[in-house]
């Protein structure tokens, strides 16, 4: 499904974001990308839905190389994809269901797919219940599960989450964490860069870790935190997470 | 038809539209104003330049003929001139019909009777089929034996024509300012607009809406602000027309007003045409630059 060649990523102010990155994420596999703040995490992920072009390397999105997409294909490999940010990004003023349909109705889709789509995504985040509520009268963990509800309405096949526990407290975390593990058992390709280390070590999942730019580790059914002896950076990432 | 598709893309028109109703009636305003003007400006040119036409048409060339040309001269003179092609006719006007008619045209206004000799020479009474043509024919009988001198009133009007053509062009460069003006006020209104949507436009290009139809809303908005701005200043126009028109006719009745008023419905087409094109090209611009970055 995605697949990095060494793949760098310098910004205009000189900052190496990424260095030298190759990854590959099966089709279908559920990914933790790891490492502490300004690792490249968001960076990577940026790459992957073309908000960033990489300096240097291939980036490969489900046969599509991203890197050298032209500007005016890009919503067409937006529309494949989902992403989900740690500020939820709704819109205040729109419902629910108008947030969800929205995503649906500026890509042009017909009201008839609008009316079928959207209470079925509703329904796979458990919030159909609140289609007529406004996000500021939604926890937390409901306005995330909007988000996802419209980062799935295109049926993606892959879902990329930033930071999405990110402001939620333990409890509606497990819920989101919960909801991504379903949505990826019904076969989306999920990537979850993420700082929460109880959420990493309970789900045990592929867990890649970057540290200045560099996959320094990559273990299936993976823990937040190297093993002890592992090498001399999981010491360091003690001290610092 | 997607009805529902339909009442979406209105639905966001309409919030944009609504956002900020005092910048947008700023805009409309300005379009108004500078419609108004360039309207006013193209029927005041049409209208001199169809007054100042058919004022040309009935202009006469005066030659008056030296004391020495006697009757038979003058009707060899006055073939001469009636071959050439651009001349449309000739009349012979001797002196004592020449006072006649001064004493007719002068009566109320002067006494005439004070005259105790006639002072006027013999004089041929030209008429050019073209009036563009009235100087070069007036030049060439100049040059005739037993011509004393050459006079036409074309002289004022051409030059009144000229100034008028300079002053169209001054006002149209009024007019050029102020449509900049109109487009960057409506500009202005429309990046504010984006700016107030910001959040909505990178959630529609996360999600995969295209740049075209991103822009579609902000684009309508532009044409908005400018047809309704054209709109109200045709209507404006069209009211003016009606009182004022009238009035002109009957102040100035010595100007053939009627004969040159310009088709209205053609010139509110093409002013909301303006009006339009602003507005849409303005809001382009603001988004597309928005969308660039």
């Amino acid at each position: 499904m995605i697949s990095l060649r060494g793949v760098s990523l310098v910004y205009p102010n000189g900052t190496r974001a990424l260095d030298g990155v190759d990854l590959d994420v099966a089709k279908g596999s559920f990914v933790f990308l790891v490492g502490h703040s300004g690792t490249g995490k968001s960076s990577l992920l940026r790459l992957l839905y073309r908000e960033q072009v990489p300096s240097q390397g291939q980036v490969t999105v489900d046969g599509i190389r991203v890197d050298r997409l032209r500007r005016s294909r890009v919503p067409h490999l937006r529309r494949n994809l989902g992403v989900v940010f740690q500020d939820y990004k709704l819109l205040a003023e729109k419902t629910v269901w108008e947030n969800v349909a929205f995503a649906l109705q500026v890509t042009g889709a017909k009201t008839r797919d609008v009316m079928r789509q959207v209470p079925r995504v509703l329904d796979l985040v458990g919030l159909s219940h609140k289609s007529r509520m406004f996000p500021t009268e939604l926890s937390g963990g409901e306005q995330q599960r909007t988000a996802i509800a419209r980062a799935l309405v295109n049926n993606p096949k892959l879902l990329l989450c930033d930071e999405p526990t990110g402001n939620l407290d333990p409890s509606n975390t497990s819920e989101i964490m919960e909801l991504l593990l379903r949505i990826n058992l019904k076969g989306t390709t999920v990537v979850v860069a993420t700082h929460n280390q109880a959420v990493v070590d309970r789900m045990r999942r592929r867990v890649v870790r970057l540290d200045d730019g560099r996959i320094v580790a990559d273990e299936e059914r993976g823990f937040y935190f190297l093993e002890r002896g592992a090498g001399g950076l999981g010491q360091t990432s003690l001290l610092s997470g | 038809m997607d009805w529902g598709k339909l009442r979406f893309f209105l639905g966001e028109v309409t919030r944009n539209f609504t956002r900020n109703a005092a910048m947008q009636l700023t805009a409309i305003g300005t379009v108004t104003v500078t419609i108004a003007l360039l309207g006013s400006f193209l029927a005041v040119r049409t209208t001199l330049a169809g007054v100042g036409a058919s004022i040309l048409n009935k202009i006469e060339i005066a030659v008056f003929l030296d004391d020495k040309t006697t009757g038979d001269a003058a009707q060899v003179l006055r073939r001469r001139i009636a071959a050439d092609p651009h001349v449309l006719s000739v009349a012979y006007v001797s002196k004592a019909q020449g006072l006649h008619e001064m004493r007719d045209r002068l009566k109320g206004q002067m006494d005439t009777t004070l005259l105790t000799s006639n002072p006027l020479p013999d004089a041929l009474r030209v008429r050019v089929v073209h009036p563009d043509d009235v100087t070069k024919v007036a030049a060439t009988i100049a040059k005739y034996p037993g011509v004393a001198n050459v006079s036409y009133a074309a002289q004022v009007v051409t030059r009144a024509l000229r100034l008028a053509d300079v002053l169209a062009k001054i006002a149209l460069a009024i007019v050029g300012v102020l449509v900049l003006v109109a487009a960057i006020i409506i500009s202005n209104t429309i990046r504010l607009t984006v700016f107030a949507r910001r959040r909505e436009i990178a959630i529609m290009q996360l999600v995969g809406a295209t740049n075209a139809y991103i822009r579609g809303p902000f684009i309508c908005e532009g044409l908005l602000d400018g047809v309704l701005g054209a709109g109200i200043a045709i209507g404006l126009l069209a009211l003016a027309r009606r009182e004022l028109v009238p009035k002109l006719i009957v102040a100035v009745p010595f100007l053939p007003l009627h004969a040159a008023t310009p088709n209205g419905g053609m010139m509110a087409l093409q002013l909301l045409g303006v009006g339009a094109a602003v507005g849409v090209v303005a809001s382009w611009i603001s988004v597309g630059r928005y969308l660039r970055t």
